[in-house]
């Protein structure tokens, strides 16, 4: 008799233990299915990690909007219209909201109003609440069983969407971030721009010539992105050169050429202190490199870093097509002329190849 | 009835995918050591081995390698449990002809899955 039991004991400790390992299993797989910035990426993994581990016929990933007590939807699957709105005062929604509880309601059609969620019979709300404030919610609807929800479901949802849940907050955290780290750089061009009468949409106009190189040369999502922030930087250094040079209306001196000169390490040095532009310095600072050399600081060839090499045709480009206080721009098929007969002296061939194939692709009426 | 056939130190892993099948209808049979694993299995003939790869004695790779060269088992389909942080032997497991890896902590009930869509497909 006493053996049944022991046995009976152990039998459901098993399944007990089961139900941990499951959790514990799920918990691995979670941790890197929410391990990336991309909050989309975030939300569709995190409605069809739902579906499948509480085995659900509906789900939908709602956001709070900023300003009212309204909800969107963000991702979802099943029975859900992707662009349904959802008032975040609405009695039942509000409750899961301010207590930060999921809520099982099995006949869901007593408790809210006619047609609220239409077709959906039982229905599993759960708050998606990070570390600072409840960022939306999660609803589950219909398992696919035609059973109603267990405490177990709630349990499981419950480990899904707090995980999501930080994994958005992450995500968010570094979106700001980025967009500080962006208005930085955006402060430093008008900085620079202003003060000078020339270089006026230089910056801009260089960073679409180089990332249309980039394009052609067939650099990654990355590289471009760092290409970009390196575009716009490029001439930073310009801010330290006496502001009659640059604005000068008669041709410049051997002196104040040299002077110039300067503007692409002062720049790499302005920035150095600051760590998110660590791997951009040297693009800076070699743009007004040589292919064959004969540069500022003597690199050479491949030596000379490819952002480098990239900046320094779009640059020029640029440059010759631009108006100068001290002389008027050339026309584009000059300049075209002009950079070919540089490709190997001045510029890298490769480079002068990418953006000879990408202008070509270009609209004629978009160039200068 | 389809039989599968699990050889694990760790008892707890044993009973549980044992409880586990049990309920699905599969017949089960567990072993806690390896060293003898070759005359059980030539003696029961499972449908599927489920093997550790963790064994004092003998490592489940070793056993797998034997039983893939005994014509008598090399055609029984077998699944290799090893730890998180393992995957990078997952090759070496694929050239010794194992069917598919399961990494620990894993899901019962996608291992239950995965054993019946294995033994359904025989």
């Amino acid at each position: 008799m006493e053996n049944n039991n022991v046995l009976g004991d152990l039998h459901l400790t098993v399944r007990e233990l089961s139900n941990v390992y499951e959790e514990l299993s799920l918990l691995y797989k979670l941790s890197e299915l929410f391990s990336t910035l991309n909050v989309n990426e975030i939300c569709e993994n995190l409605v069809n990690e739902a579906v499948a581990t509480v085995g659900v016929k509906t789900a939908a990933v709602l956001f709070l909007n900023g300003g009212n007590q309204t909800l969107y939807t963000r991702a979802c699957k099943g029975n859900w219209d992707k662009n349904r709105i959802v008032d975040g005062g609405t009695e039942f929604i509000a409750d899961v909201l301010e207590q930060g509880k999921p809520m099982a309601f099995c006949k869901f059609e007593e408790v809210a109003p006619e047609d609220y969620f239409p077709g959906l019979k039982s229905v599993l709300l759960c708050p998606l609440a990070g570390k600072g404030k409840t960022i939306g919610l999660m609803i589950l609807a219909d398992k696919s069983s035609e059973n109603e929800f267990y405490s177990n479901d709630v349990k499981l949802l419950r480990v899904i969407s707090t995980q999501a849940a930080m994994a958005i907050e992450n995500a968010f955290l570094y979106q700001e971030i980025e967009d500080l780290l962006l208005g930085t750089i955006k402060s430093f061009v008008k900085a620079l721009e202003t003060t000078t009468q020339w270089t006026a949409g230089h910056t801009e106009r260089v960073t679409i010539y180089a990332l249309g190189i980039a394009e052609e040369i067939g650099l990654d999502e990355k590289q471009i992105e760092r290409l970009r922030i390196c575009s716009l930087l490029h001439d930073i250094g310009k801010i330290a050169i006496p502001r009659d040079i640059l604005n000068k209306k008669e041709p410049l001196e051997y002196e104040e050429w040299m002077e110039i000169g300067r503007h692409p390490l002062v720049g790499a040095t302005i920035l150095s202190g600051l760590r998110a532009f660590d791997d951009i310095l040297d693009g800076i600072k070699y743009h007004h490199e040589h292919w064959d050399g004969k540069g500022l600081f003597g690199l050479k060839g491949k030596d000379i870093p490819l952002m480098s090499r990239i900046l320094a045709v779009a640059d020029a480009f640029d440059a010759m097509t631009s108006d100068r206080p001290y002389r008027a721009r050339k026309n584009i098929d000059e300049t075209l002329k002009e950079i070919l007969e540089l490709s190997g002296k001045q510029f890298d061939p490769s480079v002068v190849e990418a953006f000879y194939s990408w202008i070509n692709r270009q609209h004629r009426a978009f160039l200068p | 009835m389809s039989k599968v056939m699990i050889i694990d130190d760790e008892p707890f892993i044993l009973m549980m995918i044992e409880d586990k099948l049990k309920k699905a209808g599969i017949k089960v049979i567990t072993l806690r050591e390896s060293v003898n694993a070759i005359s059980a299995v030539k003696d029961e003939k499972p449908d599927l081995i489920i093997l550790d790869w963790m064994m004092p004695e003998l490592s489940g790779i070793d056993l797998c390698k034997m039983l893939k060269s005994d014509p008598d088992t090399a055609e029984i389909p077998i699944f290799m449990l090893t730890a998180k942080g393992q995957e990078a032997d997952e090759q070496l497991g694929i050239k010794c002809g194992v069917a598919r890896y399961i990494t620990k902590p894993f899901s019962p009930k996608a291992l239950l899955s995965i054993v019946e869509e294995t033994i359904g497909k025989q």
